[in-house]
């Protein structure tokens, strides 16, 4: 996987978090980005993000990970 | 619907839409019409023809040219029954010996200075004074040529489309009237008095030099042969006609497409079409040439590598040489390795078929369509308010607007046909508001003020809106009843608390904005309070980091007003290209099926499931970013496009080049080598509007039918195409008409479940939802509810775009379009249209041009984060220092070489509005633009080698 290709999807993620912020407490607007992420992006994006929970330096924003973390679950479940 | 050609029926003067009815009679026939109805136009109604020259039933009556008197029991004299209206019992004769010999000796005076050679004038056999000299009965004139007269006045050739021959003009005023009423330009003027009385053109120039915008209604309007076609004094007069829809923008208006055997004549706006009511402009009047350019690619064309010159195969190879490449592809990267492009300028079931292709044969969801750098915000941003992706309302609702918002859009110049509607409720004293950066031509022009402009700094919309609604609000003028019954109340509360805060207010968001608070607190008090409120959008609002946001923030006004749900009112998206909507209607997203429904909905898939007969992905597919990405990946190797121009219309143009040249397999389907298919592996050849069947859906959900007017010149539709690709792919489509795509898409479609071609010839248009409930269609949307229930108020908090101006790119450049030129100008580049607009050039504020040492019309560099580019520079004030802004319509100018993949936080719509740049003055062309240069003549070289 390129630097470049997750760095995108981080922010990609982060830029919904920031616009979602102000929805409501950062637990509800954690679901909310998932929710979004899941609704819209392809399996490819997903896994990729949901890979690098982990990763503590890829730049994700705290709400961010929380939703990645939570799409990762959804995409596990499945 | 073929029809030999006839001209419109003209009942003289216009409708009058009077409730309370009035019986006359009219020679004796009882003819009962509405109060207010002129007694020509009741005796038209009554099936009793007046003669007359100056009235036609688009323009207001004007009594001028006392052909039409008539006699009236009670009255005295001959009144002119176009200024007369009718009155209950009224008893009106239009025939007798005196009637007669007035009309005769009125007419003996016109034709005693007019040309006799009515057999070789252009418009013999169409020419109402010829008529009319023939009604009432004219034998000879007694007054000879010997006089002074006009015979010999000079013609004005310049305008590339129609003839002003002044000889032949009676002096009715038509043409003149009919640029005032009808486009709202006012170009025309009759000029002098008595005999040297004339009709000029702006300050007695010519017709190119004028303001005149050649929208045609003039020539529509005049009853001789003094505005003429040149299409029509060169071809002759049409012998049958076909009642089609223009290809060009959202408007969607409607043509009588007149013709000769396969040849088009002449288009002329058709009366009976709901969005347009016999109005046009000059790229759907007169810009059809393009359909027999010779640039036309009408064979099928394939070759391994783009260095390889074209070789033309037949259909069958094409296809087939298509198949076993995506074929090869898929077993080699997988099954997500393809997808599939469809565009907005195909009909609803080109583009139902593309993304039908796509989920059955590539069996994966990469559809996206061109809707993704355009409206995906209001599809987003609408669905979560209002609960549908779409406009509230019909184009004639706008008349009953009594204030009107145009945020992000220019309706002069993208969608004028519309824009003339507006102007008419305007000049009637609607009040108008303008969010723009730019002085758009409605903020200023003939007869039309803006009450207020407000120049938002590009990028900063959401805060304008959330300024707009917090005024509103803290002031007490939302329409508390409406919200209390229409709206979620806890949603509603939790965004008054958002709104009211002190960070939206207006003197806080001036500072981010640019727009002064008094002026947008006035704004807001004046939509607020001002009666009925329109709200009508464009891709100014829509192509930002934050277009969904501003679209949600739209929807909030709207509701917060209680402007939705009837006529007059209502958020309307002012779509770019011609089927924008039904593109999206069309299940064209790569997370949804048609209807706006989800792939991940068990029951919706199993739907299509159960009638496509295989198995659906329920993940979304790529988005079309998305595919370019993975293009330079190395994930994603074959791609279909049909009928878009990628590499020239998305942004960050060296992002999209790298993508197109790492794809294996390329698809075009187009009907030019546009400068996606120099990219391309296979091409296959498309076909215009003119040469198929199917269905256009415009800005006000309104669906259309396109009408074959000829064979397609490759022997194929798109449809057709589409099919026989997806059929070699293993699919199992059969189709023999259009009509049959659309019957499945009702089949499957709970909003289009009563539309068939059948309902669409019956009732001319139908505006989705139509199903049981609305088998009429809907005009109005969310008249007693929502289509999600209760609206929802989207909290919409401002985040500043990634994109700003700093000391290296200290200007903002925004893009937009032009009234001749339209999209990548693939059409109209191919017509006369381009002598108005030649070249694209950059508008720059003479403080800023000073200030870099620049004049008007040297060439500049348009320097930006992701590339550079050179134009002309217009220095301009119609643009605020800070701001430059330029069209795209030419593929040498290289807009989006300097736009860059910034995108809306929830579609990806790309950020065309807001690019940081600088501006120096040069010397010389960009090396990109040297770069496509070469690329350019390559390609037309390898081009050349297939056809020789």
């Amino acid at each position: 996987m390129s630097a470049s290709k997750i760095e995108r999807l981080v922010k990609m993620v982060n830029q919904i978090s920031l616009n979602m912020s102000s929805n409501g407490p950062a637990d509800f607007v954690a679901m909310q980005v998932s929710e979004h992420l899941e609704k819209f992006w392809s399996p490819p994006m997903k896994n990729l993000i949901s890979e690098h929970i982990a990763d503590q330096n890829i730049g994700l924003s705290p709400i961010s990970l929380k939703a990645v973390i939570e799409l990762a679950a959804i995409q596990k479940a499945k | 619907m073929l029809e030999f050609y006839e001209p419109q029926p003209d009942f003289g003067t216009p409708q009058s839409d009077s409730e309370t009815l009035v019986t006359l009679t009219i020679d004796g026939i009882s003819v009962t019409v509405p109060e207010g109805t002129s007694v020509m136009r009741a005796a038209s109604e009554g099936g009793v023809k007046i003669p007359r020259l100056c009235a036609t039933d688009s323009l207001k009556s004007f009594g001028s040219c006392r052909i039409c008197l008539v006699e009236i029991e009670g009255r005295r004299g001959f009144p002119a029954s176009c200024t007369t209206t009718v009155t209950e019992g009224m008893e009106v004769r239009t025939q007798s010996s005196e009637i007669g010999k007035l009309r005769r000796n009125v007419m003996e005076l016109y034709i005693s200075d007019h040309p006799l050679d009515c057999l070789t004038c252009p418009t013999n056999g169409d020419c109402e004074l010829q008529d009319t000299a023939g009604e009432v009965g004219l034998r000879a004139v007694r007054y000879g040529f010997e006089g002074e007269n006009h015979l010999v006045a000079e013609k004005d050739e310049s305008n590339p489309y129609f003839t002003f021959d002044p000889s032949k003009c009676i002096l009715c005023s038509r043409c003149v009237r009919a640029c005032e009423e009808v486009q709202g330009t006012f170009a025309l003027t009759i000029d002098g008095r008595g005999f040297d009385s004339k009709v000029s053109a702006g300050q007695a120039e010519s017709f190119m030099e004028s303001e005149c915008v050649s929208c045609g209604a003039c020539v529509d309007a005049c009853p001789t042969a003094t505005l003429t076609e040149k299409s029509i004094i060169e071809l002759g007069k049409p012998e049958h006609s076909v009642v089609t829809t223009c290809a060009y923008c959202g408007v969607g208006c409607s043509f009588k497409a007149e013709m000769k055997g396969n040849e088009v004549v002449r288009m002329t706006p058709y009366k009976d079409g709901k969005a347009n009511e016999g109005h046009a402009c000059v790229k759907g009047r007169f810009a059809f040439g393009y359909t027999t350019h010779k640039d036309r690619i009408t064979k099928p064309m394939i070759r391994e590598s783009i260095d390889d010159p074209w070789r033309e195969v037949s259909w069958d190879e094409a296809v087939s040489y298509t198949a076993e490449r995506f074929k090869a592809i898929q077993a080699k990267y997988g099954r997500i390795s393809i997808g599939a492009i469809s565009s907005s300028r195909c009909t609803n079931e080109e583009v139902y078929l593309v993304q039908k292709m796509v989920r059955t044969g590539f069996g994966n969801n990469n559809i996206d369509t061109c809707a993704r750098v355009c409206h995906s915000p209001t599809g987003f941003g609408l669905k979560t308010t209002l609960g549908e992706s779409a406009g509230t309302q019909t184009f004639a609702s706008v008349e009953k607007a009594d204030v009107v918002i145009v945020m992000g859009a220019n309706p002069t110049e993208a969608h004028p046909v519309f824009a003339s509607r507006l102007k008419r409720r305007l000049r009637e004293g609607a009040k108008l508001i303008v969010i723009d950066p730019r002085q758009i031509e409605l903020v200023r022009s003939p007869h039309i003020v803006a009450d207020y402009h407000l120049p938002v700094r590009p990028g900063t919309n959401v805060t304008v809106l959330n300024a707009l609604a917090h005024v509103i609000v803290n002031e007490g003028l939302q329409a508390h009843d409406y919200i209390a019954e229409r709206c979620e109340t806890a949603d509603f509360e939790k965004w008054v608390q958002f709104i009211a805060d002190e960070r939206h207010s207006p003197e806080h968001t001036e500072q981010f904005s640019g727009v002064p608070a008094a002026d947008l607190r006035a704004a807001a008090r004046l939509y607020a309070t001002g009666g009925n409120g329109a709200i009508f959008y464009g891709l100014g609002v829509t192509e930002h980091s934050q277009g969904s946001t501003a679209v949600m923030g739209i929807a909030n006004l709207a509701m917060l007003t209680g402007n939705l749900g009837r006529d007059g009112v209502g958020v309307n998206p002012l779509r770019g290209q011609n089927n924008v909507q039904g593109s999206c209607d069309m299940g064209s997203f790569p997370h949804e099926l048609p209807g706006y429904r989800h792939v991940s909905n068990v029951a919706t898939r199993q739907l299509f499931e159960r009638e496509w007969g295989v198995t659906l992905d329920s993940e979304p597919g790529l988005r079309i970013p998305n595919m370019f990405d993975a293009a330079i990946d190395g994930d994603f190797k074959g791609l279909y496009c049909q009928g878009e121009d990628i590499a020239q219309s998305d942004p960050n143009t060296h992002h999209v080049e790298a993508a197109l040249k790492a794809i294996e397999c390329l698809v075009v389907q187009d009907i030019f080598l546009n400068e996606t298919a120099k990219f391309a592996h296979v091409f296959l050849p498309g076909a215009t509007f003119l040469e198929k069947d199917g269905t256009f859906t415009n800005a006000e959900r309104r669906i259309s039918r396109v009408r074959k007017t000829m064979p397609p010149l490759s022997g194929k539709a798109d449809w057709e195409g589409t099919m026989a690709l997806a059929n070699a792919l293993g699919c199992n489509m059969h189709y023999n008409h259009p009509s049959e795509i659309m019957d499945e898409i009702a089949k499957l479609t709970p909003t289009f479940s009563g539309v068939s071609y059948k309902k669409l010839d019956e009732l001319g248009s139908i505006q989705w939802p139509c199903n049981d409930h609305t088998p009429a269609g809907t005009p109005i949307m969310h008249v007693d509810e929502f289509v999600r229930g209760k609206g929802f108020f989207a909290i919409t908090e401002y985040v500043p775009t990634e994109e700003r101006a700093n000391r290296k790119f200290p200007l903002l450049l925004t893009t937009g379009r032009i009234l001749s030129q339209y999209n990548v100008g693939a059409q109209t580049r191919r017509t006369s249209n381009s002598q108005w607009h030649a070249e694209d050039t950059l508008e720059i504020h003479p403080h800023d041009a000073e200030e870099r040492g620049i004049n008007h019309g040297d060439w500049v560099g348009i320097q930006s984060r992701v590339g550079q580019t050179v134009l002309h520079a217009d220095v301009t004030s119609r643009v605020k220092p800070g701001v430059v802004y330029t069209t795209f319509h030419h593929p040498v100018s290289g807009a989006n070489v300097i736009t860059t993949d910034n995108s809306d936080w929830a579609t990806n719509c790309p950020e065309y509005k807001v690019t940081a740049v600088q501006i120096s003055k040069v010397t010389a062309p960009s090396s990109w633009q040297a770069r496509q240069k070469s690329f350019d003549t390559q390609q037309l070289q390898l081009l050349e080698k297939a056809r020789h």
